[in-house]
C-alpha cells in the first residue's frame, strides 16, 4: 500500500531530514512511526499525502506513483488518504458538524449525504452533542477527535495521524487510539506518528523508528 | 450533482460576501459608478448621434446661379434638378421674390434697398431632402450640383456640419478612454477586494486542498464572488440609470428647448440584460486576475 525507496530529503542546502529511507507497508497495517523531535516524522508523513516531495527516492501509495504525479493527480490522491494533522487545521469559521463534512464537500456529495456521514461519523467519536459548536468552543481532545472524525469521513484507504494524542491525558488517549484501532479494523491502512513510549508499550504494534532522518528499527 | 455543487457554492459566495460587508461594497459602488458612466456615455452618444441626424435632415442646400443666367434658364435648371433628384424638394426664387425677403429681412432698414436693382440679386434654386440625408450623402450632392451649368455656388452649411461632426468625433474619443478608464480601475478594484479575501480565507484554501479539493473547486468561490459583486453593481448602475431617464431627463427636456431632439430613447429589457451580463463579465475578469496570480504562487 505504500512504499518507500531510496527515499532523500534535504530542505534547501540543510543537511538531509530524510536519509535514504526504504520501508514498505503492506494493505491493513498498523504502524506506529516514532523517534526523537526532529526525526523526519512529519516529514515522512507529509511526503505520503504530496505535501513534500523527496529531494531523490521514489514514493508509492496506493498505486500512485507520489513521486511523478501531475498536479490534477494530487487532490485525487489526497481523497483517498485521510490525514490528521498535528495542529488539527479546524476551520475556525465552521461548526463541528460542517469541518467533519468538508472532505466529502470537495468531492460533491450532497447535503443530506454529507450531513448523514458526518453525523455518523461524529457519532463514533463521540461528539454528536457538539455538532453544531465552533471549534474553539471544544477542549484539546475534542478538537482532536474532530479532526479524526474529518479525517475518516470518507472511508480512506490510508489514514496518517500525526501526534493524535499530543497533549492529552492516558485515559483521552486510549480512547482516541481506539479510533484509529476501529478504522483499521474496517480496512484502512494506519500509520501513526508518535513519540510517546508508554503508548507504544501498552499497544504492541509493528514499530518503525526514526533517527536523525535513518530508519534504525523496524520491529 | 453539478446543480448542488453550484447551489452550495453560490450560497458560500453570498454568505462570504456578507462576512467582509466593507469592501464587498466598495467593489460593488465603483463597479455601478464605471457601468452608470459607461452606459450613460454610451446612450447620450447614441442621443446626439440622433441629434446630427434630426439637424442633418432639416439642412438645405442653396444653389446660386449666374448672374448673366435668365429666369427661364433657371426654370429650366430647376426642372432638371427636379428630374434627376427625385429626393429632393425644388423651388426656384425669382430676383423679385429675393427682393422681397431681403426687405422683410432688414424691416426698418429696408428703404435703404430702394435704389437696387432687381437684376443685381442671384437667382437661386433651393433644395431640400425629402427623407433623411447623412452629412456625406449632402457632401455628395453639393459636389454634383456645383458641376451643373450656371451654378456658381452650392452653401449647404459645410462649416457647422464639420465642426459638429469632429465634434462628435471628439466626444467619442474622450468617452471611450474615459470609459475604458473607469472599467479598468473596476476590474483592478475587484481584483484587489478578491485579492484580499483569498488572503483572509488562505488557511481554509489550505485545509481545502489538502483533503482533496481540485484548484479549480477552490477557485469557483472568488470567481462567483467576482460576478455577483459585478451584477450588484450593474443592478445599481441600472437604478440610476432609471432615475435619470424617468426623473432628471423630462425636466432638462422641459427646461432647454434645444435638448428635445436628443431623446435617448426607451430603456428595454435587452439594455437590461446586456448592462447585467457585462457587469457579470466585469466581475469575472476581476476575480479571475486575483485568483490565477494567487494559485500560481
Ligand atoms: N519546511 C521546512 N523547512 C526547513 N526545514 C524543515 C521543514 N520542516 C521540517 N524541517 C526540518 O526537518 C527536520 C525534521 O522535521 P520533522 O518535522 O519531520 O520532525 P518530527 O520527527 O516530526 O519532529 P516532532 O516529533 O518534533 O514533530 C527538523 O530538523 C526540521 O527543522
Ligand atoms: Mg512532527
Amino acid at each position: 500500500m505504500i512504499e518507500l525507496r531510496n527515499v532523500h530529503k534535504a530542505y534547501g542546502d540543510e543537511p538531509a531530514t530524510l536519509d535514504d529511507l526504504s520501508l514498505q507497508i503492506d494493505k491493513g497495517e498498523f504502524v506506529w512511526l516514532t523517534g526523537p523531535s526532529g526525526a523526519g516524522k512529519t516529514t515522512l508523513l507529509k511526503m505520503l499525502f504530496c505535501a513534500e516531495q523527496p529531494t531523490r527516492g521514489e514514493i508509492h501509495v496506493g498505486g500512485h506513483n507520489v513521486t511523478r504525479l501531475a498536479p490534477s493527480g494530487v487532490p485525487l490522491l489526497r481523497r483517498s488518504i485521510g490525514v490528521v494533522f498535528q495542529d488539527f487545521k479546524l476551520l475556525p469559521h465552521r461548526t463541528v458538524l460542517e469541518n467533519v463534512g468538508f472532505a466529502l464537500e470537495v468531492l460533491g456529495a450532497s447535503d443530506r449525504e454529507i450531513e448523514e456521514r458526518a453525523m455518523r461519523r461524529l457519532d463514533q467519536v463521540g461528539l454528536r452533542a457538539k455538532a453544531l459548536a465552533l471549534p474553539r468552543t471544544l477542549s484539546g481532545g475534542e478538537q482532536q477527535r474532530v479532526a479524526i472524525a474529518r479525517a475518516l469521513v470518507n472511508d480512506p484507504a490510508v489514514l496518517l495521524a500525526d501526534e493524535p494524542t499530543g497533549n492529552l491525558d492516558p485515559s483521552l488517549t486510549d480512547s482516541i487510539i481506539e479510533l484509529l484501532f476501529d478504522a483499521n479494523a474496517r480496512g484502512t491502512t494506519v500509520v501513526v506518528a508518535t513519540h510517546d513510549h508508554a503508548l507504544l508499550q501498552r499497544h504492541a504494534r509493528r514499530t518503525v523508528t526514526l533517527a536523525a532522518g535513518k530508519l534504525v528499527s523496524d520491529v | 450533482m453539478i446543480f448542488h455543487v453550484a447551489w452550495r457554492l453560490l450560497r458560500r459566495a453570498v454568505m462570504n460576501l456578507w462576512r467582509t460587508p466593507l469592501p464587498s461594497l466598495v467593489a460593488v459602488l465603483t463597479m455601478a459608478l464605471a457601468l452608470f458612466l459607461g452606459a450613460g456615455f454610451l446612450s447620450a452618444l447614441s442621443g446626439a448621434r440622433a441629434l446630427l441626424r434630426a439637424w442633418g435632415a432639416e439642412a438645405n442646400l442653396t444653389l446660386y446661379l449666374a448672374q448673366s443666367a435668365t429666369e427661364a434658364q433657371g426654370a429650366a435648371l430647376a426642372e432638371r434638378v427636379r428630374l434627376e433628384h427625385a429626393e429632393l424638394t425644388v423651388a426656384l426664387v425669382g430676383r423679385e421674390e429675393a427682393l422681397t425677403r431681403l426687405r422683410t429681412d432688414m424691416r426698418d432698414l429696408a428703404s435703404a434697398l430702394d435704389g437696387i436693382s432687381v437684376s443685381a440679386l442671384p437667382l437661386t434654386v433651393e433644395l431640400s431632402p425629402r427623407g433623411q440625408l447623412t452629412s456625406a450623402d449632402v457632401r455628395k450632392l453639393a459636389a454634383q450640383l456645383a458641376r451643373m451649368p450656371d451654378v456658381v455656388d452650392v452653401e449647404y452649411g459645410r462649416e457647422w456640419r464639420d465642426k459638429l461632426e469632429e465634434l462628435g468625433r471628439g466626444l467619442r474619443t474622450a468617452g471611450s478612454a474615459a470609459t475604458a478608464l473607469i472599467l479598468g480601475a473596476a476590474i483592478l478594484v475587484v481584483a484587489n477586494t478578491i485579492r484580499l479575501a483569498v488572503y483572509a480565507r488562505r488557511d481554509e484554501i489550505e485545509i481545502m486542498k489538502l483533503v482533496g479539493a481540485t484548484d479549480s473547486y477552490v477557485r469557483m468561490p472568488f470567481l462567483l464572488e467576482g460576478i455577483l459583486q459585478g451584477l450588484a453593481g450593474a443592478l445599481i448602475a441600472l437604478c440610476g440609470l432609471v432615475a435619470v431617464h424617468r426623473v432628471l431627463l423630462p425636466r432638462a427636456q422641459a427646461a432647454f428647448a434645444f435638448t428635445s431632439g436628443a431623446t435617448l430613447g426607451p430603456i428595454v429589457p435587452a439594455h437590461l440584460v446586456a448592462l447585467l451580463a457585462f457587469g457579470g463579465a466585469v466581475g469575472l475578469l476581476g476575480s479571475w486576475l486575483a485568483v490565477a496570480r494567487f494559485l500560481r504562487t
